[in-house]
């Protein structure tokens, strides 16, 4: 790593004070350090916002709960009401890497995370993403990469949490300045579509507050598929959530990480008609193939992608 | 290939001269930043802290980029904990901070003061084991040793949260530990043991 | 013998307080790393140091090389430097300027093999000599064989991945060096810091008590010795030169890949008859090359375990811009393992025989054809086979197996004795202990003799002012140490009955037959003998397996082995090894594979976030039947069992899907390629990575 100042912010508003053109918050660290580490990013000052007041508490006093962006990881896969309430959150949160990075990892990390494209990881290139002129992966080494993309950059989200957030219909309280801005999961992630250069649409000194999730759909799941058994990035996700109402489910919605620059939405009118029959969610299902375009190794995630949205389903169905 | 680095230098960026003039540059803002919360932003000189590890209160002066690993290995000389990969996914580095595992390569010291941090030094001796170690010689779930003090964390952490972890929960819990020379068959049986054991 | 006996150093490793190579903090010691080209391609014109020693707390800096000079891969070392703290290094490794002229280069193997691809040496072709082999009449057997299958199979290079990284810690002083070493072969690392800076052998004196891992890697003292031996003699201060994780996936070995076109035929009855391989396969830039360790480029012995009448082989190393190989747990035998067991498979579907049945009808080795048996009956495999995809269900199940074979055997070594007065026993041997446990068997053969407990005996190794022994490669290790120690015990045994006049000094009357020494002590050397060791194991596993066929996703239920090592010493050591090889080729079948970006030169996985090492989530139930013949001697264990196991789960996949798994690493792209679930793509995969 370069070196660089440390603060510890006591204070939101103090941290956005700290803040420059070269300084990064610096929160579980798991994200932040390992860009340090490898050159990619090499901030002058890390302000520490892990000693704020209030960022880590899980309210749940009201029908919108509301979780602070220094919840851990493992708080989010270990609370109780969470698990009951919210069952596709916490087994989100349960896949994220390991025990000890879970420990530290916070909710607001997850969601702000870099690029895993080891194009852009490797520390002797300079890919699109950091600025250079290439996305390497398009033409390479693509088995990880998007089946989606509205750029020229294929990196995909690979936040575990960001998928079943967008299914929950949650928003993102974010401090930009003096304002506070609250973003839907799909606004947050919506930069990274269009711009290379973005892997969401934070701008720099933005810090996110808070992640406020409504708890009408009382249905919902979490699903991944990876190489490992355990503490590995997915290939595929797939979140899905819905509202039970008597025995039908309304409300639907079913997103795919690892496939795309945001958590991408699975739409069909099915969907929106609240039609989960099996037929329908094959339906469903199979809609996802028609607009892919896989590159040369990535392919076999469309028949994943399309399993994983079965099994999500008819897990909330039944 | 013209975004990998040229002909001419190797680091354009970064010449001796460069990383003095950056410090300066730093150093200045930080004296005119009107921080609210009343914190002076330390470093990038090496700045004093105090780490509190298995029960000792260690003063350290590093620069605020130095990770705890590197603190506990070559300044405390506590060398259970091991650098094998530096980027938190073998989990040889493992010590427990406030009781729960984290990777120690990821932390810098600075962010680690008002916390309790426990490393391998800080549970059992050759001559004295506690329950899991004593378990894992005696189903030689151990070969070159290398990964073991990681695993012995993790493991104690699980046993403070979980008296009689089922096999699942062991494998959970070692998840973010590897091993090469494999002895995780026998690492389930030690952990196995020791749950049937009961606390003690 | 033959029993459990608990690891010496268990306690010592498991609190924390073994010190390893890494460990170790001599006086004043300065953190020493190494500048690596980011180009697979180059000639470097010029180096300039000069910025990296004004860097605050660096005390020395050298040059890998002289420029100008050429690189040939991603990691080639150009420069290192010694300094008072790991971010000293790096920011000094930043400031050095390098010159150099980019080239072109090649990192694919098919790639390489074309004419017209850039050459990684100027004047040879990249293609090697191909080494072929005949006998008997292929094309004649060919012609009149009742049947024959074809099938292309390709396994990819694979990484040691030593926990603990190549590295040492050395102090150089006029007189001497004292080098603290992760190796394998103290006297190999002693004899290449001899000779790399022109001192007398006895001059070096390294020790290596506790290593993390070497699985093949780590002999001499590599390119990284040299520089550290440099370093400290310029900063007149002991440096510590450890790689980093990036670095060892570069630069310090590698198991080659290879590609097998292969044609079998066989007669009506099951009988083999004819077997053609054409294969290559890279061992990087060069096997061997100017680092340690050497690999015998990407050959690997083919038909493998079977003997069949008529062969033809043609075998070609192909250099590609990448670190060179070197020799990895069993060289050539897993890749040779998983092209023969697979085709051998495609016959017993042609021939509608069981896979079983077709080995035992098969094998020339008799030890095999019982293992067969054996796992067959622990395993169920007459239950579990089924010659197609039977499971109800996306989740199929299948089942394989798979044979392996192994020299090991011993080979010189010697050790010392020390009986004292008091009843103590002290052996040394300057060998060394991987994990392998090679502490723990000394003291077991010393007691044995002695008629004591294991606990009595301190045993010391790993330090080459003790007697010297052969590096720990080959599975010769306990081959060579057992006979060796066994012998100086005779040897002490015998001068103990005449010093103290007692004609069976062991046992009970160990105390009074040595309280007779009064104040001197027995001392006796032995040596490796002819007899007490022999060479060749074979060794058999089965796998169960389940396939999602919807996801494409593997899991490994369960291994059977049976495995035969001769005259079994510790039988918990050894049952370790098994578990530990296996779990290796459970790597070596689904997750690993070092990943070459065609377009830059460069390593992709440089780490163990996408070069995968089997975690505990990943490990099977593993069933191990350890057959222990005395007659036969030692012979050695820790590689016939890694062997075999990603064969027999490639088997077990392709039995579970009912198509043919045709290369390793096995994941979910190749799985739902064969399933012909790909979009626009219903056959096949496009290759490149797995």
């Amino acid at each position: 790593m370069q070196n660089f100042e440390y603060v510890a912010a006591r204070s939101v508003d103090g941290a956005i004070q700290l803040s420059t053109s070269e300084s990064r918050f610096l929160a579980g660290g798991i994200d932040l350090l390992g860009e340090m580490k490898e050159y990619i990013t090499s901030p002058k000052r890390i302000i520490d916002i892990k000693l704020i007041p209030g960022l880590d508490q899980i309210d749940t006093s009201t029908s919108i709960w509301k979780l602070g962006a220094n919840v851990t990881i493992t708080e989010i896969a270990k609370n109780k009401q969470i698990l009951t309430a919210l069952p596709g959150l916490a087994e989100a949160a349960s896949e994220v890497g390991s025990p000890q990075i879970r420990n530290v990892a916070t909710l607001g990390g997850n969601l702000a995370q870099h690029s895993r494209c080891w194009y852009y990881r490797h520390r002797d290139l300079r890919c699109l993403k950091r600025g250079g002129s290439t996305c390497y992966a398009r033409d390479g080494e693509n088995k990880y990469h998007s089946l989606f993309s509205g750029n020229p950059c294929i990196s995909p989200v690979v936040s575990n949490l960001a998928v079943i957030l967008a299914a929950l219909n949650a928003r993102v309280n974010v401090r930009r300045g003096d304002k506070e801005i609250a973003l839907t999961i799909g606004e947050l992630f919506s930069d990274a579509w269009n711009n290379p250069l973005a892997h969401n649409s934070l701008l720099p000194g933005d810090l996110i507050a808070d992640v406020e999730i409504p708890t009408q759909k009382t249905r919902s799941t979490y699903l991944q598929v990876s190489e490992k058994g355990a503490f590995d990035w997915a290939l595929v996700s797939c979140a899905a959530a819905g509202r039970k109402t008597g025995d039908q489910l309304a409300d639907v919605s079913v997103f795919l990480g690892a496939v795309a620059p945001i958590p991408f939405r699975v739409e069909s009118p099915l969907l929106e008609r609240g039609d989960l029959s099996t037929e329908a969610i094959e339906s469903i299902a199979e809609s996802v193939a028609s607009k892919a375009t896989p590159m040369a190794h990535n392919g076999y995630k469309v028949p994943i992608a399309q399993a994983l949205i079965r099994r999500a389903l008819a897990r909330i169905v039944s | 290939m013209d975004e990998q680095i040229s002909r001419r230098s190797f680091f354009r960026n970064v010449s001796s001269a460069a990383i003095a003039g950056a410090l300066a540059k730093v150093t200045a803002a930080a004296q005119s930043v009107d921080s609210l919360d009343g914190q002076k932003p330390l470093g990038p000189e090496p700045i004093k802290l105090v780490l509190q590890v298995n029960g000792s209160r260690h003063e350290v002066e590093v620069e605020p980029r130095v990770t705890l690993l590197d603190v506990l290995r070559n300044r405390l000389r506590l060398t259970g904990a091991k650098e094998v990969c530096d980027r938190a996914t073998c989990g040889a580095c493992t010590v427990l901070v406030n009781g729960q595992p984290v990777y120690s390569c990821m932390k810098l010291a600075v962010e680690m003061q008002a916390h309790e941090i426990t490393t391998i030094e800080g549970l059992g001796s050759p001559t004295n084991l506690t329950p899991i170690q004593r378990a894992l010689v005696d189903c030689d779930a151990l070969m070159c040793g290398y990964c073991t003090p990681g695993f012995v964390m993790s493991l104690t952490a699980l046993f403070s949260a979980k008296p009689k972890p089922t096999l699942e929960e062991i494998k959970k819990a070692c998840s973010g530990n590897l091993c090469r020379c494999g002895t995780y068959p026998r690492i389930f049986e030690a952990t196995q043991r020791v749950a049937e054991a009961g606390p003690s | 013998m033959g029993k459990d006996h608990l690891r010496y150093d268990g306690p010592i490793k498991v609190s924390g307080s073994a010190k390893y190579a890494s460990d170790v903090q001599p006086d004043g010691w300065l953190y020493g790393m190494i500048l690596r080209s980011p180009w697979p391609a180059a000639r470097i014109r010029g180096i300039d140091l000069r910025p990296a020693l004004s860097v605050p707390g660096i005390r020395a800096a050298v040059t890998a090389n002289d420029p100008p000079f050429t690189v040939r891969y991603c990691g080639e070392e150009l420069a290192a430097v010694a300094g008072l703290s790991k971010q000293a290094c790096l920011d000094a490794l930043r400031a050095i300027k390098v010159d150099a002229d980019l080239l072109p280069f090649v990192v694919k193997e098919e790639a390489a093999l074309r004419d017209t691809s850039p050459r990684v040496f100027e004047n040879l072709p990249n293609a090697g000599q191909p080494r072929e082999m005949q006998t008997g009449d292929v094309d004649g057997a060919f012609g009149i064989s009742y049947k024959t299958v074809q099938g292309f199979f390709q396994t990819q290079v694979q990484l040691h991945q030593c926990l603990e990284t190549h590295g040492n810690t050395i102090q150089v002083t006029p007189e001497e060096i004292t080098c603290w070493a992760s190796t394998q072969g103290i006297f190999s690392v002693r004899d290449s810091l001899a000779d790399s800076i022109g001192m007398p052998m006895d001059k070096v004196h390294v020790i290596s008590e506790f290593m993390g891992g070497g699985f093949g890697s780590k002999y001499g003292a590599g390119v990284e010795g040299g520089l550290a031996v440099r370093l400290s003699k310029e900063a007149r201060l002991p440096v510590r030169l450890m790689l980093t994780r990036f670095d060892e996936a570069l630069a310090v070995g590698n198991r080659p890949s290879s590609f097998q076109k292969v044609r079998l035929s066989a007669s009506k009855d099951g009988t083999l008859v004819a077997y053609e391989l054409e294969a290559f396969g890279t061992a990087g830039y060069a096997s061997g090359g100017t680092t340690a360790g050497g690999g015998g480029g990407a050959g690997f012995p083919a038909p493998y375990i079977y003997q069949i009448p008529s062969t033809r082989v043609r075998q070609t190393t192909v250099a590609i811009n990448a670190g060179s190989a070197r020799a990895m747990r069993a060289p050539g035998h897993p890749q040779a393992s998983f092209g023969m067991e697979s085709i051998l498979d495609e016959m017993a579907l042609a021939l509608g025989m069981d896979p079983v049945e077709l080995r035992i009808k098969n094998d020339p080795s008799e030890i095999r054809r019982q293992q067969y048996k054996i796992a067959a009956e622990r395993f169920g495999w007459n239950a579990r086979y089924r010659s197609v995809a039977s499971s109800e269900g996306p989740v199929k199940s299948g089942v394989g197996c798979a044979g392996a074979t192994w020299g090991g055997g011993g080979r010189d070594s010697e050790a010392e004795v020390r009986i004292n007065p008091d009843g103590s026993v002290e052996v040394r041997c300057g060998t060394q202990d991987l994990g392998t446990g090679t502490k723990t068997l000394i003291a077991i053969v010393a007691a044995e003799v002695f008629g004591l407990e294991p606990v009595a005996i301190s045993a010391s190794i790993g330090d080459t002012t003790f007697p010297p022994s052969g590096g720990s490669g080959g599975s010769t290790t306990a081959a060579s140490v057992a006979p060796a120690v066994f012998d100086a015990c005779q040897n002490a045994l015998a001068d103990l009955r005449s010093a103290s006049g007692i004609s069976d000094p062991t046992g009970l009357n160990w105390r009074t037959a040595t309280a007779r020494l009064r104040i001197n002590p027995v001392v006796a050397r032995g040596r490796w003998k002819e007899g007490l060791s022999s060479r060749g194991v074979g060794g058999v596993q089965m796998a169960e397996v389940e396939v999602d066929t919807e996801t494409g996703f593997v899991r490994v239920k369960r291994i059977v082995c049976v495995q035969d090592c001769g005259l079994v010493i510790n039988r918990l050591a050894s049952i370790s090894q098994i578990n530990g090889g296996i779990i290796l080729g459970i790597g070596f079948a689904l997750y690993e594979e070092r990943i070459l970006d065609d377009q830059t030169g460069v390593v992709l996985n440089p780490n163990f976030e996408t070069y995968k090492l089997p975690g505990a989530a990943d490990v099977p139930e593993i069933d191990v039947i350890l057959q222990d013949m005395p007659e036969r001697g030692v012979i050695g264990i820790g590689e016939p069992v890694t062997i075999p196991t990603a064969a027999a789960i490639a088997n077990a996949v392709s039995n579970a899907i009912g198509k043919r798994v045709t290369r390793l690493p096995i994941t979910p792209p190749q799985i739902l390629g064969l399933l012909g679930k790909l979009p626009g793509n219903p056959s096949g995969y496009k290759s490149g990575t797995s």
